[in-house]
C-alpha cells in the first residue's frame, strides 16, 4: 500500500504544471547560488593568498630594525575561507577577513565583506545556503499542503475509506512520495558542490564526511517540515487552510522565532560597547605594567625585584637589556587584560548562543543553521577560534621580538637593530579550524534539538494519520 | 450479504434511521427508494463503517460491521453519487491504484479486462481521469468493484446526472454483476431504473422502511402510486 500511494502521488506531483515550474525554479537558484558562490569563493581565496604572501614578504624583508620598532610596526593574521563555505557563508560577511597584530594591543578583525558593501546589502545574498534554509522549506509546503486536504476536496478519501486500508501505510507512501523529490535535489546539490570542491586548488582541506555531516543535518530539518506540512494537512479540511497554516508554521520557524531569539539574548546577555569595551581595556591597564613607562609604581618594583633576584645594583649590570625585558613584562600583562575582557565577551557570547539553544526547541532552523554554520566553519565560535589563535600568535611574536631584543643589548641601547635575516626565523601564523568531531560534540545539543524534533514531529504526523475522516 | 437487525442512528435525539431490518442475498440487488433526508444514505454509511449505529446490527458477508469494521471491508465495493478518481492518473492507473491498496496483485492485461469489462472505450484507458463523463467514472468504479472480486457493493444514487443511456448502461453492468453473485444495495431517487434493474425494492420515509417489494411482483404504475403515498405527495399535490 505505501508503495502503492507513494507511486501514485510521485506521478501525481510531476503531472501537476505548477509543482515541475516551482521545482524548475528551486533548482534554478540553487544552480546560480552555488556558481555564484564558487565564483566569489575562488576570488576571496585568491585575494587571501596574494595578501598572505605579499605580508609575509613584507616582514621576511623589513632588513637591520629594532625588534620593538617591527613589533609596533606589526604584522597580519587572515582568516582563511573554508571549502564548505560554499555551501554555508554562516557570519563570515559580518566577521571580518585579517586581524592587525602589533606590540601592547589586541585589535578586532577588520575588513569584513559587508563593510565594503552598500546598504543594498541589507536585502540579502543568494547564497546556497539561503536557498537551503528557507526556499526548499517553501518548495516543501507548496508540493505538500494539500497532500491530504485534496483528497476531501476532491472526494477520493471516500472511496479510500472504504478500502480495507492501513491509514498509517498510506499516508507513508504520500511521505515518501515529498520525501524524494527533495532528497534527490539536495542530494543532487551537496554532490555537485562536493565535485567542485574536490577538484578547485587552493581550496583548503576539504572533506567529503563534512559535507555529509552538513546533508544530514539539513535532510533531518527538510523531514521536520515534511512532518509538519503533512501534519497541518491532515487535520485540515481545506488546502487553502492548510498553505495558509503552513506559512505561518515557516514565517514563525525561519523568520520570527530566530529574531526572537536574537532580541531575547541581546537584551538579556548584552555586549558592551566597542567605547564601553575600549574604556574598561585602558582602566585595567593603567593599573598594571606599562612597558613604556619606566618611571610607573609597577615599573619601579619589577626593577626592584629583578635587581635583586640577580644580585646586582644597577640596571647595566643585568646580562639583558631591561628595557626589552620589561616590555615583554608589559605584554604580557596587557596580554592577561585582553584574555580577562575577551573572555568576558565570550561569557556573554556562551550565554546568548544559551538562550538559541533554548528557543531552538520551538524552532528547527536554529539548531540547523548552528550546525550548518559550525560544520562549514563560517560560525561565531570558529571566528573565536581563529581570534584567539591570532592572540596566541601574537603574543608568542611579542615574546619573540622582546627576547631577541633583550638577549642581544644591554639596558638603554635603544639603537639595536637585529639582523635582517631575523625575521624569516619567525613562524608563519597559521590556523586550523576546529576537527570535524570537535564540532559535532560541542554542537551535541544542536544536533540532539533537531533529532528530538524530528522524532517529535514525526510521531506528531503518524498519530494524526492514524484515522482519516 | 446484507443484512441489518433493528438497526438504528440517531443524531441529538434526531432519527435519521429507525430499526431498519433488511437483507440483501447473493445475486440479488436491491433499491432503496425515499425522498432527500429519507435514510438511504445513512444505511449505507453504516454498512460502509463510516459511523456507527445507535443500537441495532449491520452485517456484511455474517460480520458484524461495527465490531470488524476492517475486515467487512475486505468483501465491499462502494459507488458514491459522484465518484471521484484522481484527475491526473489515467483510468487504468487509477484502477491499477486502488486495486492495489486492495491488496489485488493484477496484470496490467488483467486492469485491462476489467475496464473493458466495465463498459469503458479502450481509447479512454491511458487518458486522464480529468477528461471523463460521470458516466466514465462510473464505469471505472465498477471495474475497481470487478478487479477487487467484490460480494458486495453498496451504491448511493450512482445514476443521478447520467444521462440515459448511460444509466442504462450501468443498470445492463448491475446486472452483469448480480449474476456473477454481487449482492447490491443500490440506493436511488429513480423509480424507473430500480424497476427495471432491481430484485427487490425498498421505499423509505423518515428512516424507516415503509415498504418492501419483489420487483417482478409490481408494476412500475403500481410502484409509481404506492411511492407517492409512501410519501405524501398525492395529497400535497391535490
Amino acid at each position: 500500500m505505501t508503495r502503492k500511494t507513494f507511486i501514485k502521488e510521485f506521478k501525481e506531483l510531476f503531472r501537476e504544471g505548477r509543482l515541475r515550474i516551482a521545482f524548475f525554479l528551486v533548482v534554478l537558484l540553487l544552480g546560480v547560488s552555488v556558481w555564484i558562490s564558487a565564483q566569489q569563493y575562488q576570488k576571496i581565496n585568491k585575494q587571501h593568498e596574494i595578501a598572505k604572501t605579499a605580508e609575509r614578504t613584507i616582514w621576511d624583508n623589513q632588513g637591520k630594525k629594532n625588534p620593538h620598532s617591527a613589533a609596533h610596526y606589526g604584522t597580519y593574521a587572515f582568516k582563511p575561507k573554508y571549502p564548505l563555505s560554499l555551501v554555508d557563508q554562516g557570519v563570515d560577511k559580518y566577521t571580518g577577513t585579517s586581524i592587525f597584530l602589533e606590540a601592547h594591543k589586541r585589535n578586532e578583525a577588520q575588513y569584513s565583506a559587508a563593510a565594503d558593501q552598500t546598504g543594498l546589502s541589507r536585502f540579502g545574498d543568494l547564497t546556497p545556503d539561503f536557498i537551503l534554509l528557507f526556499i526548499i522549506p517553501l518548495l516543501i509546503i507548496l508540493l505538500g499542503y494539500n497532500s491530504f486536504t485534496k483528497e476531501r476536496e476532491m472526494g477520493t478519501i471516500t472511496l479510500l475509506r472504504s478500502q480495507e486500508i492501513t491509514f498509517w501505510k498510506w499516508a507513508m507512501g504520500k511521505w515518501a512520495a515529498l520525501f524524494l523529490p527533495i532528497l534527490i535535489l539536495i542530494a543532487s546539490l551537496f554532490l555537485i558542490a562536493g565535485i567542485i570542491l574536490s577538484y578547485l586548488k587552493d581550496f583548503g582541506v576539504f572533506q567529503w564526511d563534512s559535507l555529509f555531516w552538513i546533508f544530514l543535518v539539513y535532510v533531518g530539518y527538510y523531514i521536520v517540515f515534511m512532518n509538519l506540512v503533512l501534519f497541518v494537512s491532515s487535520k485540515v479540511k481545506k488546502s487553502g487552510v492548510s498553505l495558509v497554516l503552513s506559512i505561518s508554521i515557516w514565517i514563525l520557524t525561519c523568520l520570527a522565532i530566530p529574531k526572537v531569539a536574537s532580541n531575547v539574548a541581546e537584551n538579556k546577555y548584552p555586549y558592551p560597547t566597542r567605547q564601553e569595551f575600549a574604556v574598561n581595556v585602558l582602566k585595567d591597564k593603567k593599573q598594571g605594567l606599562d612597558g613604556h613607562n619606566p618611571w610607573s609604581k609597577e615599573a619601579q618594583l619589577l626593577q626592584k625585584n629583578v635587581l635583586k633576584k640577580h644580585g646586582v645594583d644597577s640596571l647595566h649590570q643585568l646580562p639583558f637589556n631591561f628595557d626589552a625585558y620589561r616590555m615583554q613584562k608589559g605584554e604580557e600583562h596587557e596580554a592577561e587584560i585582553y584574555f580577562k575582557h575577551y573572555n568576558y565577551l565570550k561569557e556573554q557570547f556562551s550565554k546568548q548562543s544559551g538562550v538559541y539553544k533554548g528557543l531552538a526547541s520551538f524552532s528547527p532552523y536554529l539548531p540547523t543553521r548552528f550546525m550548518s554554520m559550525a560544520i562549514s566553519h563560517t560560525d561565531y565560535a570558529t571566528h573565536w577560534d581563529f581570534a584567539d589563535a591570532a592572540e596566541k600568535y601574537r603574543i608568542a611574536t611579542q615574546k619573540f621580538l622582546n627576547d631577541n631584543f633583550a638577549e642581544n643589548s644591554k639596558y638603554g641601547n635603544w639603537k639595536y637593530q637585529a639582523d635582517a635575516d631575523f625575521w624569516k626565523q619567525l613562524p608563519a601564523f597559521e590556523y586550523t579550524p576546529p576537527e570535524l568531531r570537535t564540532v559535532l560534540s560541542k554542537n551535541a545539543s544542536n544536533l540532539f534539538i533537531l533529532g528530538g524534533w524530528v522524532i517529535g514531529s514525526f510521531i506528531l504526523f503518524l498519530f494524526s494519520t492514524k484515522k482519516i475522516k | 450479504m446484507i443484512t441489518t437487525h433493528n438497526l438504528t442512528k440517531t443524531y441529538n435525539e434526531q432519527t435519521a434511521l429507525d430499526r431498519l431490518n433488511l437483507q440483501v442475498n447473493e445475486g440479488e440487488i436491491y433499491c432503496l427508494l425515499g425522498a432527500n433526508g429519507a435514510g438511504k444514505t445513512t444505511t449505507i454509511n453504516l454498512l460502509l463503517g463510516f459511523i456507527s449505529p445507535s443500537s441495532g446490527n449491520a452485517f456484511i458477508n455474517n460480520i458484524e460491521v461495527s465490531k470488524n469494521t476492517k475486515e467487512t471491508k475486505k468483501f465491499l465495493a462502494y459507488i458514491p453519487e459522484n465518484l471521484m478518481l484522481y484527475p491526473n492518473l489515467t483510468a487504468l492507473e487509477n484502477l491499477d491504484y486502488f486495486s492495489g491498496i486492495a491488496q489485488k496483485k493484477l496484470s496490467k492485461k488483467d486492469l485491462v479486462s476489467f475496464l473493458t469489462e466495465a463498459g469503458l472505450q479502450e481509447k479512454a484507458f491511458n487518458k486522464r481521469i480529468s477528461s471523463f463523463s460521470k458516466g466514465m467514472r462510473q464505469k471505472v468504479g465498477i471495474a475497481i468493484a470487478l478487479a477487487k472480486d467484490a460480494k458486495v457493493l453498496l451504491l448511493d444514487e450512482p445514476t443521478s446526472g447520467l444521462d440515459p443511456k448511460a444509466s442504462n448502461e450501468f443498470g445492463r453492468l448491475l446486472g452483469k454483476l448480480s449474476k456473477k453473485g454481487v449482492a447490491t444495495l443500490m440506493a436511488t431517487h429513480d423509480l424507473f431504473r430500480a424497476k427495471e434493474i432491481a430484485t427487490n425494492i425498498g421505499i423509505m420515509k423518515d428512516g424507516q422502511l415503509k415498504e418492501e417489494f419483489i420487483a417482478n411482483h409490481i408494476s412500475l404504475p403500481d410502484l409509481e402510486n404506492t411511492y407517492l403515498d409512501t410519501m405524501n405527495f398525492k395529497e400535497a399535490v391535490l
